[in-house]
């Protein structure tokens, strides 16, 4: 399979094990996030994707290609987007991504036309003739993801791109990084805004200190109690409502309604009939935290626990 | 694949055009102009050089300008690598196809024509010195090939360090001082090396026996001179033959060893040049340890009171010619310097990473 392959990779750094045992598929034209707290070894996966930091063991391969023995070939099809905004100072965006598009061996003209493209794309065409450092940290974020893009590569590493977007700018990105899966990339995004990678993610990696949980873990996780966020209309109803259910002990009221834990999506829908049933005008009634966010709050209280 | 010319000419360029939007390197440029303006000014007077033509004019810029040269270039080079890291824009230029060799070379001649521009500015003054005459052609031409060949390794030992030590700061600062290790210290070892390494001389002296002669201090008629015994003295002498590598790897001594020689009637250099050139390889030679001074001999061959004369004694130009040409010596060890900095850099810049020294940083 093409796209993205990670098999038991670990590194370290003198003592820190950094990641330990990373193992995951991206298959082409799937969005997969990857998912863990601060230090989980998200960079330190990345930068190994990237062609930057070779693993001190393990395999990867990036479109088919090993980054430590065929870097060049991984380059090629390759975008990587840091999560260190760097960019050359006193160039100007377009200059930037023209410099950017010939390090990947376009001729001058083509070049330049993929750098007009990029700006476009990446709706810097105000901005198109300014100095870089002039930019703003949003701005540089969007630079960054169209320099990522200047060759066209059809695997895609992001790292915490919607960070320093306004809500406008993340929406436009969840629709780029959409469409571009559409057209059978393969994206890898790292991010901490879970209901973000929620709308974009087909699939999730999540990385616990630096190791990746095992699909059935995820599994377990997922079918793990959550929460579960009711409104109405009428709270007093609800609450009565509730300890009718027997969710009278378990059920947190405040005033937005009430938060109540339930096992799975069964339960959830037995207690919206009977809230119903018992006249509740419920105008809300949904999960308090979305999937991804449960299954790394669920998997991070296990690695505590263990 | 992209080729190594084309790759590299793109991190020059990338370099190039960054460094001209600056405004420091332009007050750098013109501060630079104004300190040999000023050192030009001043020699004129003191030479008095509208008479005597323009050698010392000539020499005197030269040095200058490499004494420039050498302090400014630390400054250009000594950051390349580990500032764009700081800044985050070495790695994304490593994810491209541009290889890390293309990246070490491309900084590298981004940094010495960067420090050639000073060296061209520098031109008007040295045409000056041309002007009021008595520098030769050849003087010129590979005074300013040599001067431009140290600036260029200078600043390979600049990015070289700079893709070796972790912090930008700290790299300048060693570059900084192996420039003046090389101007400095090479005089330094020459010197304490030298009087380190003595040797023994036994100097013997055979006087002639000034008692025996007549009243008006000749021989008398139909008498042998007559001759003292054979005095010995022993005495230490500093061995520069031993250390005369140090002097040789010296940038100054290289410039000026490097300028053809040109030599008077009496065979005496014309110009500071020939001057340090002359000094540099006489200390090749081991010291005569085994000297003696005959009186008596000489009294035979040339009468009273003669001496040696002409001639006996070596003239700076044969000294010159019989030696090696330490510039060659010195230009290779700076030239062997300068491509082991950038191996260096290409090695421990290389991506992907395996060995990650301890507190640098990837991107």
């Amino acid at each position: 399979m093409a796209g993205i392959t990670v098999t038991g990779v670990a590194r370290s750094f003198g003592e820190v094990h950094a990641v330990r045992d990373a193992s995951f598929e991206v298959a082409p034209g799937s969005v997969a996030g990857l998912i863990g707290p601060n230090g989980a070894g998200k960079t330190t996966l990345l930068l190994m994707l990237a062609t930057l930091l070779a693993p001190d063991a393990g395999t990867i391969r990036i479109a088919g290609y090993d980054p430590v023995t065929e870097p060049h070939q991984v380059r090629r099809r390759m975008g990587w987007m840091p999560d260190v905004l760097g960019s050359w100072p006193t160039l100007s965006v377009r200059a930037a991504l023209t410099t950017s598009a010939r390090m990947y061996g376009m001729g001058a003209d083509e070049a330049s036309a993929r750098a007009q493209q990029l700006v476009e794309l990446v709706d810097l065409v105000p901005l198109a003739e300014q100095a870089t450092r002039v930019l703003s940290r949003g701005q540089k974020q969007r630079l960054s993801l169209a320099r990522a893009l200047v060759h066209d590569p059809e695997v895609l590493l992001l790292d915490e791109p919607a960070s320093g977007l306004d809500p406008a700018a993340r929406a436009e990105l969840r629709e780029l990084v959409r469409r571009l899966a559409g057209e059978g990339k393969t994206i890898l995004v790292s991010s901490h805004v879970l209901a973000e990678l929620e709308e974009m993610a087909d699939s999730a990696v999540y990385l616990a200190a630096g190791a990746t949980a095992a699909p059935e873990e995820v599994a377990r996780a997922g079918r793990s109690a959550r929460h579960w966020r009711i409104r109405s209309l009428d709270a007093e109803r609800l609450v009565s409502a509730l300890g009718d259910a027997g969710f009278g002990e378990v059920a947190v009221v405040d005033r937005f309604g009430a938060v109540v834990p339930l096992t799975s999506e069964p339960d959830a829908a037995q207690l919206l009939a009977h809230l119903i049933g018992s006249g509740v005008p419920v105008s809300s009634f949904a999960p308090a935290v979305g999937d991804l966010e449960h299954v790394f709050h669920d998997l991070n209280r296990a690695g505590d626990d263990a | 694949m992209i080729g190594f010319f084309q790759g590299m000419w793109l991190i020059v360029a990338l370099d190039l055009k960054q460094r001209v939007r600056g405004v420091a390197w332009y007050v750098l440029l013109g501060v630079f102009v104004l300190l040999v303006t000023i050192v030009t000014v001043l020699v004129v007077i003191a030479t008095n050089a509208w008479d005597s033509g323009g050698g010392a004019v000539f020499s005197t810029v030269v040095f200058f300008v490499l004494l420039l040269g050498t302090l400014v270039s630390p400054a250009l080079s000594g950051n390349a690598i580990n500032g764009e890291r700081e800044a985050g824009t070495l790695a994304t230029t490593q994810v491209t196809l541009v290889t890390t060799a293309q990246l070490v070379v491309g900084k590298w001649l981004a940094a010495w024509i960067t420090a050639l521009a000073f060296l061209v500015a520098s031109v008007p003054f040295l045409v000056f010195g041309v002007v009021l005459g008595e520098v030769s052609a050849s003087t010129i031409a590979v005074s300013l090939v040599v001067l431009a060949v140290e600036v260029g390794v200078i600043a390979a030992i600049g990015v070289g360090l700079s893709g070796v030590i972790a912090r930008p700061l700290f790299s300048v600062v060693v570059t900084y001082l192996v420039v003046a290790a090389l101007s400095i210290g090479t005089l330094i070892a020459f010197a304490l090396g030298g009087a380190a390494m003595q040797s023994t001389v036994h100097s013997t002296y055979i006087s002639v026996d000034y008692e025996a002669l007549d009243d008006s201090g000749q021989i008398p008629d139909g008498d042998e001179v007559p001759c003292l015994a054979p005095v010995v003295s022993e005495y230490p002498t500093p061995r520069w033959d031993y250390v005369w590598g140090f002097l040789a790897a010296n940038p100054y001594v290289v410039v000026a060893d490097a300028s053809p020689g040109t030599f008077d009637e009496h065979g005496s250099p014309r110009d500071l040049f020939g001057w340090i050139a002359v000094g540099v390889r006489q200390a090749q030679h081991a010291p005569d340890l085994e000297t003696t001074y005959d009186e008596c001999a000489d009294w035979r061959k040339y009468g009273a009171y003669g001496y040696g004369g002409p001639g006996e004694g070596e003239t700076p130009k044969e000294v010159y010619e019989r030696s090696v040409p330490s510039w060659f010596v010195g230009l290779s060890i700076h030239v062997l310097l300068g491509a082991g900095a950038l191996a260096w850099a290409w090695r421990r810049t290389e991506v992907p990473v395996k060995r990650l020294a301890p507190g640098s940083r990837i991107a």
